[in-house]
């Protein structure tokens, strides 16, 4: 009785408390509990990273979206260290940084700006102000000169404005990536400039469109996609039509940036980021988050402490990652449900759980057919070894080697055929299905080919349940914003393990039961 | 009263009336709170179940040898030369997983009851994918088990088809609460489990007669090979058996268990190992819910804790016998 009244005692108390913080968040704090669907929020982390020099005073300095300024957009910078202030001069804005006697080691500087969903890039046209720029020459001579007076040559001939020049100029470079004036041009920049094969596009395009009297500078974009994890700042070109200053990407140059998949960090020529004093291996990384949340909500739960009772506390490029973690306990509790209230067989028991990770990072048809595939193939491969008597290890082993071979045909197989979807396939938890290759077919052997394929169509089942599961909208906006509701979720679990009662596969399995 | 749902299942409410068990009920009720963690590997490792029942001086197949390194697999075929039949199982297995038995020998190959060859390069294969922990509980290495290979008695031949026949006797606080014999079909492939297509058969605690026999959960009367009849087969030595089943409880502590014998045509009955986690199905082979049995003895347990196994087993024998047998 007392472990009864224990239990009892738990659910509630785990209930009430987080019942009690969720509603909290809710009515005081104005946190709604449905995900949002008209203003979803986007924020934008850049995190710069160095290695300091001991006691060397170090200014660091962080170009700002100009953006930033105009729009409603919620912004702030963290460190521990470091003071910090925004300087706006003309035309453009940048985040300051700067301590006297920094500690030795890696530091790092976060800056966050938030904006809700837009048309806008932040690229868009910006009037000049003040006299026009002027384009100033390159200075290229010789043959690199001729080369580079082809190719505009060309471009001009074929354009009516700078936009249709933009347009031309580098859809000819791309076309045309073997002429003898894009080679004699891109070998310049290798050899004698020293560019980088990555910025190789965007110095030559300057150059050469400024050569064109186009004036043109380096712009940074940051690309929309919460999936990309930490990724790095984009060049983009920015040129003077003469009245308006415009952002293209010469990558693509005929598509212009839209604002739900690319925002313009910096522009304006400014350098992206610049370290002085004793600054070392410095860089600067973004990740992108897409809140759910409302932003002027957001910032009153910033401001509240329990702040601390989401993950919006930590920095962005650490919530990327638990946008999956706090998943896995609703994937355990579909697994629970299923295996003890439903009675589902599987092969292992959170299994399931991995597999519907890896689903939810791909297409779900597309997921299934290919750990089909792998299973099948995996589990041809291991009758053939075990006609070679190998030890146990030695055999998941080499079932692990020819799973990850198996991976890697398939990824070049559907490269080859252009299913994109595939190349996801290294998702799968390798040494997981290597283990369920090797058991399925011990079962196969002991029990029957039809009660292997049974065990393994009930874990898919399984993990297709717990994948729609954790693939809510709602469930995983809960789980993000009140990830408290977790402990209620644990309270299910706790009365799920004292439940007594029958499973539904045993109403079928006792369905013959008669009383003799 | 047959339903049109009886078809694809019962409900919950019709499950409950006759006492049916499952498997939630059983781990939360009867598994969890009365067999202690520690406990289990008494049972787990079949040598030391095997000591314990010897020093209760209960009668088990002798062990001819015990493989426990890649060098006693070099040597295995050897020390196994004068044995003609002999049994090969995973000391820690479960569910009858690796377990291979050997009828006889022709040549250099080993014979299957089944009638299948095995070298002796197969037969060491066998052992180092025991050694190597395939069929243990949590793929932990393991040492593979050599023993006494039984012989049926004649009686248990004659309702089993190929594979020898075992006795499962499922017990609480000691009191011996159900019993079934597991006998094999072609179906089964000289397996007893049940789910194999394996018959269960219902045996009366009071007398030891068969009183009913299920093959895929459906009653049956004869053996769907044999054509034997299944039901008033008399168990040979059932006072014994139920007294061995006894013994284990005591020497296990397990409040729990389920006990397997077999009947040899030699020595008698003999303990075969002891299950901590005794399956559901002994219900469908009885007729009972096996609720039906054990809260009489949860009630009887409460009121005489201490009770001898003697009475334990007059307990069983008086209170829990078959309903039609009752009835005479």
């Amino acid at each position: 009785m007392s472990s009864k009244t224990r239990l009892v005692f738990s659910v509630l108390l785990l209930c009430a408390v987080g019942l009690g913080i969720a509603s909290y968040k809710h009515f005081e704090l104005g946190v709604p509990l449905k995900a949002g669907r008209k203003s979803p929020t986007w924020l934008v982390e850049a995190k710069v990273t160095f290695f300091a020099q001991p006691d060397v005073p170090t200014i660091v300095k962080l170009s700002l979206p100009a953006a930033a300024a105009d729009e409603a957009m919620s912004q702030d910078a963290g460190s521990s260290e470091f003071e910090y202030f925004s300087d706006s001069g003309f035309n453009t804005l940048k985040a300051v940084w700067s301590a006297r006697k920094p500690k030795e080691g890696s530091q790092s500087l976060y800056y966050r700006v938030r904006f809700p969903d837009r048309i806008k890039t932040g690229g868009g046209n910006e009037e000049v102000k003040g006299t026009s720029p002027i384009a100033e020459s390159p200075g290229l001579s010789g043959p690199v000169e001729k080369a580079a007076q082809k190719l505009i040559d060309r471009s001009f001939a074929v354009s009516a404005d700078p936009d249709t020049f933009f347009t031309h100029l580098f859809l000819q470079i791309a076309k045309e990536s073997s002429a003898q004036e894009v080679l004699i041009l891109k070998r310049h920049y290798e050899m004698v400039e020293k560019v980088s094969d990555e910025n190789l596009l965007y110095v030559m395009g300057i150059d050469l469109l400024r050569m064109a009297g186009i004036p043109a500078r380096l712009a940074h974009g940051v690309r929309l996609d919460p999936n990309l994890g930490p990724q790095k700042a984009f060049p983009l070109i920015e040129y003077c039509d003469g009245s308006n200053w415009k952002v293209k990407n010469p990558s693509q140059p005929n598509v212009s940036l839209r604002g739900d998949n690319i925002f313009v960090w910096n522009r304006g020529g400014t350098p992206l980021l610049e370290v002085f004093g004793g600054g070392e291996n410095s860089k600067v990384t973004f990740t992108v988050i897409r809140d759910m949340i409302p932003l002027e909500n957001l910032n009153r739960l910033r401001d509240s402490s329990f702040l601390l009772s989401t993950i919006l506390a930590l920095p962005a490029s650490e919530r990327a990652v638990f946008r999956y973690v706090v998943l896995i306990p609703l994937g355990a509790f579909v697994v629970v449900i299923l295996r003890n209230i439903v009675g589902i067989p599987t092969l292992g028991t959170f299994m399931p759980v991995l597999l519907a990770l890896a689903f939810l990072e791909m297409e779900l048809g597309l997921g299934i057919v290919m750990f089909a595939v792998i299973v099948a193939a995996g589990l041809y491969f291991r009758f053939l070894l075990s006609s070679m008597n190998l030890l146990v290890v030695p055999r998941v082993a080499a079932c692990v080697v020819i799973v990850t071979l198996l991976m890697v045909l398939m990824s070049l197989i559907s490269w080859k055929l252009g299913l994109r979807g595939v190349l996801q396939i290294t998702l799968f938890p390798m040494i997981i299905i290597a283990w369920t290759i090797e058991r399925m077919s011990l079962i196969w052997e002991e029990e029957g080919k039809r009660n292997a394929i049974m065990q393994v169509a009930g874990s898919v089942a399984v993990a297709v349940v717990a994948f729609l599961f954790m693939n809510v909208p709602q469930i995983q906006y809960w789980a993000q914003y009140f990830p408290e509701l977790l402990l209620v979720l644990l309270a299910a679990i706790l009365l799920i393990g004292r439940y007594t009662g029958y499973r539904l596969s045993e109403l079928h399995r006792f369905r013959n039961f008669s009383e003799s | 009263m047959k339903r049109w749902w009886h078809r694809w299942f019962r409900t919950p409410k019709e499950l409950r009336e006759m006492g049916v068990v499952g498997i939630n009920m059983r781990n939360a009720r009867f598994l969890l709170p009365n067999n202690p963690r520690r406990l289990y590997q008494r049972v787990d490792n079949k040598l030391m179940t095997k000591a314990l029942a010897e020093e209760r001086g209960l009668e088990v197949p002798k062990t001819y040898l015990v493989v426990k390194s890649p060098h006693d697999v070099a040597v295995m075929e050897k020390q196994l030369g004068e044995f003609e039949a002999f049994v090969m199982k995973p000391a820690r297995g479960s569910g009858g997983k690796g377990v291979l038995v050997i009828d006889h020998r022709d040549g250099d190959a080993y014979v299957k009851p089944s009638g299948s060859r095995l070298s002796g390069a197969e037969l060491c294969h066998h052992a180092e994918n025991i050694l190597a922990g395939l069929y243990s509980l949590g793929g932990n290495r393991d040492h593979a088990l050599i023993e006494y290979r039984v012989t049926p008695a004649k009686v248990l031949t004659d309702i089993s088809f190929q594979g020898a026949p075992d006795i499962r006797i499922v017990m609480l606080h000691g009191y011996p609460v159900m019993a079934m014999l597991r006998a094999a079909t072609k179906e089964s492939d000289g397996r007893a489990n049940l789910h194999q297509g394996a018959i269960g058969i219902g045996i009366d605690l009071a007398t030891g007669l068969t009183v009913r026999a299920v093959h895929h959960g459906n009653p049956i009367t004869r053996h769907p090979d044999l054509k034997s009849p299944l039901i008033g087969v008399q168990i040979p030595f059932w006072d014994k058996i139920l007294e061995i089943a006894v013994t284990c409880h005591e020497m296990t502590e397990l409040g729990y268990l389920g006990v397997d014998l077999m009947v040899d045509e030699a020595k008698g009955p003999l303990m075969i190992e002891v299950n901590a986690r005794p399956g559901l199905a002994i219900q469908m082979a009885n007729g009972v819910g096996l609720m039906k049995r054990l809260m009489p003895v949860v009630e009887r347990h409460r009121q005489h804790p201490d009770e001898s196994s003697v009475e334990k087993i007059q307990f069983s024998q008086t209170h829990l016998k078959a309903i039609g047998q009752s009835a005479e």
